[in-house]
């Protein structure tokens, strides 16, 4: 089906009375996610936001929960506060992202209620990519510009209008609110097709990294990868799928929160343990554990790869480090015999 | 610019075949059009890579204290001033390295070149332009018009240490008024600096590019880093971000060389450039000194005068 | 024994600043203590740090002073020549007239944040540089400005 930009608008502006809408919106020459009350505020036309959506499901700081000690009474507030929301103009990278950090917030025994309160109260309006980056990457890790993996509902540009699909029952359910729907003309089916066919330029081969990390702990091609690797956390903080964080306390006499703050394993002090001793105290080891944790350990405990191919590490990192030319030196590097 | 390119690999394979250093580090083409990359050459046969052009954006200072061995390096103006500081500060030893001077035209900035032709796709130089072919748009750009904000008023292109000289020196033009664009700042009134800074301060996301691109900022634990005491608490608002960053301009004063690395290392695009320029300004009004010019002046902070201004005293 | 007028109310609830003040051990520290043994009143809304120099001042002691919530700031040593330490302020000297100016640029307010030489036998000089502190301090009201953080570090949400 298909819907004009219009009705859509209307639908849109609707829906933003109602829900907190978080939409690609011009920041300073480029793009960020913020929240929107009108359609008419949203960025027609827009590669992606400099940094990943993950914040809206997992801040960079938060505050868990905060105590106060008055006498010998501690009160301990809960501090998450959680709107309904819909997030606008997701790309199928980002989209696929969020569903590889549910895995990680996400286990048998354990499911993060900050992460999960704000990700069940939000419905993805995904957007499929109309143009391509010479950075981006995404059909060499089995998604695609126009991949509704992930979206509640997914939305084709067809210039000036939306084919729009649910995906889920959640989409089901905001679309039902829709108005205006009609049937696609041949003409929007065939810039459909077009569009759905679309790769990525940048190719990558990752067919068999997983297999090939297995044996390549001692490898020396870590010796020289990471030599221009400045340690810090530029590509972690604008990966969608880095997750690391550190838990404090901030505390001011008798009062104070316990907050989640992001972190990155490229810092050097990121395996500091409390006894002095840093395991990762080596860039060389670092930089293995950044390929090894998304090409490897992840996919031998998630079953897939932590990374969607969104370019942004490539974009944002001060020395150029590229994951891609990582992932072909990987793939090169000679297997060491024992 | 050819013939220095050659020069700068003739001389690099020597140093390497000879075994004078261990290491060459200079640049080569990076991944991405209009992008250089920091490497490492460790074989002759490799020198080839080296490249030297307006793209050679990084300094590579902040290498060389954590390269072990005998290290050579490509240094521009401003890279060799922050050797100087780090030979001054006993973070290097001179016989450990072999400079490679360069005199530098200036670096480009690909986000003004971005702002205008989108994400870019593919570009090339010669003579002085740069032909871009971009998401958004192609377009022809002169260099001048793109070069790097710290570069469009440096007055020291050419290396102030240096073991051998490649290609020409670099005539500087006298600006007409020193710090202009810290003076633009000042004539502002307190609330509309106040506005800006908490704008830009906002932008912060606490990568830590800047500090780490920085060859000054080589503390073994770095203030932010510290938990007792713990001066940040890891939040993230602009408050936050104006103290790491006021922090660290203040610890860089009378050392900061002015390179530009850190605004061009941001991802966010903040203008980290800001402080550091006004805490220049101020050392070379109060006490007329420039970072790394010559050995034998001490850093500003080291040495003081029985005159030192003291305006800054309360009035009781 | 009476304690004299004071400054602080409790009844009409006016703004009273907190002020940190860094003191430095041989002269400021000294210069309060004989404000203090020779009765000479200022505002108790200063609390006192002793370091021992001027020239131990970090600038980040300021800058964390207020994001915990200071409203003003008041840095103290010896006068240039008479350190105790020789050069201490010297030093101290350059470092102050930097943090001092990058301060009022990026918009902190003129006033929050004070330097003073103060030797050990200036005790009435010493009442006099806190009450002139204090007015300017209290003139520009409670400190929501540039470094105040929010308890538990601030989102810019």
């Amino acid at each position: 089906m298909k819907i004009s930009k219009e009705k859509f608008g209307q639908s849109f502006d609707a829906l933003a009375a109602e829900y907190q809408v978080i939409a690609p919106v011009s920041d300073a020459g480029s793009v960020s996610f913020k929240a929107v009350k009108k359609f008419s505020e949203v960025k027609q036309d827009y590669l992606n936001s400099k940094l990943p959506p993950k914040s809206f499901f997992f801040p960079q700081h938060e505050k868990l929960l905060s105590y106060k000690k008055e006498g010998k009474e501690v009160t301990v507030k809960n501090e998450l506060k959680v709107e309904k929301t819909i997030l606008f103009g997701i790309r199928p990278c980002d989209a696929k992202g969020f569903l590889l950090l549910d895995k990680v917030f996400k286990n048998d025994q354990y499911t993060d209620p900050y992460y999960f309160e704000r990700r069940d109260n939000t419905i993805i309006v995904g957007v499929a990519c109309n143009k391509i980056a010479p950075t981006c990457f995404c059909s060499s890790l089995g998604l695609s510009p126009a991949s509704s993996v992930g979206s509640d509902i997914f939305l084709i540009d067809l210039g000036d209008s939306y084919q729009i699909e649910a995906i889920s029952d959640n989409g089901k359910f905001l679309l039902g609110g829709f108005e205006g729907l009609e049937e696609l003309s041949n003409e929007d089916q065939t810039l459909v097709d077009t569009i759905q066919s679309a790769e990525t330029t940048s190719k990558v081969d990752v067919s068999t990294i997983t297999a090939k990390l297995d044996k390549m702990f001692d490898s020396p091609y870590w010796d020289t990868l990471h030599e221009k690797c400045l340690s810090c956390n530029a590509c972690s903080f604008s990966c969608p799928t880095c997750h690391c964080f550190d838990i404090s306390e901030e505390v001011l006499k008798n009062e104070g929160s316990r907050v989640r703050t992001w972190d990155g394993c490229m810092a050097p002090l990121f395996t500091l343990h409390g006894s002095g001793h840093n395991p990762r105290d080596q860039k060389k080891s670092r930089w293995r554990q950044r390929m090894l944790h998304k090409f490897n350990y992840f996919v031998h405990n998630n079953g897939d790869i932590a990374c969607v191919g969104c370019g942004r590490c490539i974009k944002n990192c001060p020395v150029n480090l590229d994951i891609r030319q990582a992932i072909d030196g990987v793939n090169k590097a000679e297997l060491v015999v024992d | 610019m050819t013939s220095t390119i050659d020069e700068l690999r003739k001389t690099a394979r020597q140093l390497l075949t000879d075994g004078k250093v261990d290491v060459v580090i200079g640049y080569e083409k990076g991944s991405l059009p209009l992008k250089a990359t920091p490497c490492f050459v460790r074989s002759p046969q490799d020198v080839d890579k080296l490249i030297w052009d307006e793209t050679c954006e990084n300094n590579l200072a902040a290498f060389v204290a954590k390269t072990s061995g005998k290290k050579a390096i490509i240094a521009k103006g401003c890279d060799s001033r922050a050797l100087m500081v780090l030979l001054q500060e006993n973070q290097l030893a001179r016989e450990d390295l072999y400079i490679i001077g360069v005199s530098c035209q200036g670096v480009i900035d690909q986000r003004k070149i971005e702002t205008e032709t989108g994400e870019i796709i593919a570009a090339s130089l010669a003579d002085g332009k740069i032909s871009v072919q971009g998401i958004e748009c192609d377009k022809v750009f002169s260099f001048t018009e793109v070069k790097d904000i710290t570069c469009q008023t440096c007055r020291y292109p050419n290396p102030v240490l240096e073991d051998v000289h490649i290609g020409g020196s670099i005539e500087v033009t006298e600006q007409a008024t020193a710090f202009a664009d810290v003076i633009d700042m000042e004539n502002k009134s307190d609330s509309e600096r106040k506005a800006y800074f908490k704008e830009q301060m906002s932008k912060c996301i606490r990568c830590y590019a800047c500090r780490n691109v920085c060859p000054l900022c080589y503390c073994q634990e770095c203030f932010v880093d510290c938990n007792s005491p713990k001066w940040l608490t890891g939040g993230v608002d602009s408050a936050e971000n104006l103290m790491f960053q006021t922090g660290r301009a203040l610890h860089l004063a009378g050392r900061c060389v002015e390179c530009g690395a850190c605004s061009r290392a941001c991802p966010q695009g903040v203008d980290i450039r800001a402080l550091s320029r006004k805490v220049n300004k101020d050392v070379k009004e109060m006490y007329n000194h420039e970072s790394g010019l010559t050995e034998e002046v001490k850093p500003a902070l080291n040495v003081y005068s029985a005159d030192d201004p003291e305006a800054f005293l309360v009035k009781e | 024994m009476s304690m004299g007028e004071s400054l602080v109310n409790t009844e009409t609830k006016a703004f009273q600043p907190k002020i940190v003040a860094f003191l430095c051990n041989w002269c400021s520290y000294a210069g309060a203590d004989l404000a203090g043994v020779g009765r000479f009143q200022y505002p108790a809304t200063i609390r006192t740090i002793r370091v021992p120099c001027s020239g131990r001042i970090n600038p980040l002691y300021i800058l964390k002073a207020m994001a915990n919530g200071a409203d003003g700031v008041l840095i103290s040593g010896c006068h240039p020549g008479d350190c105790h330490y020789m050069s201490g302020n010297y030093v101290a000297r350059r470092k102050f007239a930097l943090i001092d100016s990058l301060l009022k640029h990026v918009g902190l307010e003129e006033g929050r944040v004070s330097f003073s030489w103060v030797s050990a036998a200036e005790g009435v000089r010493f009442a006099e540089v806190v009450k002139g502190v204090t007015e300017r301090v209290t003139a520009l009201g409670p400190n929501k400005g540039v470094f105040k953080v929010e308890e538990g570090g601030g989102t810019n949400d």
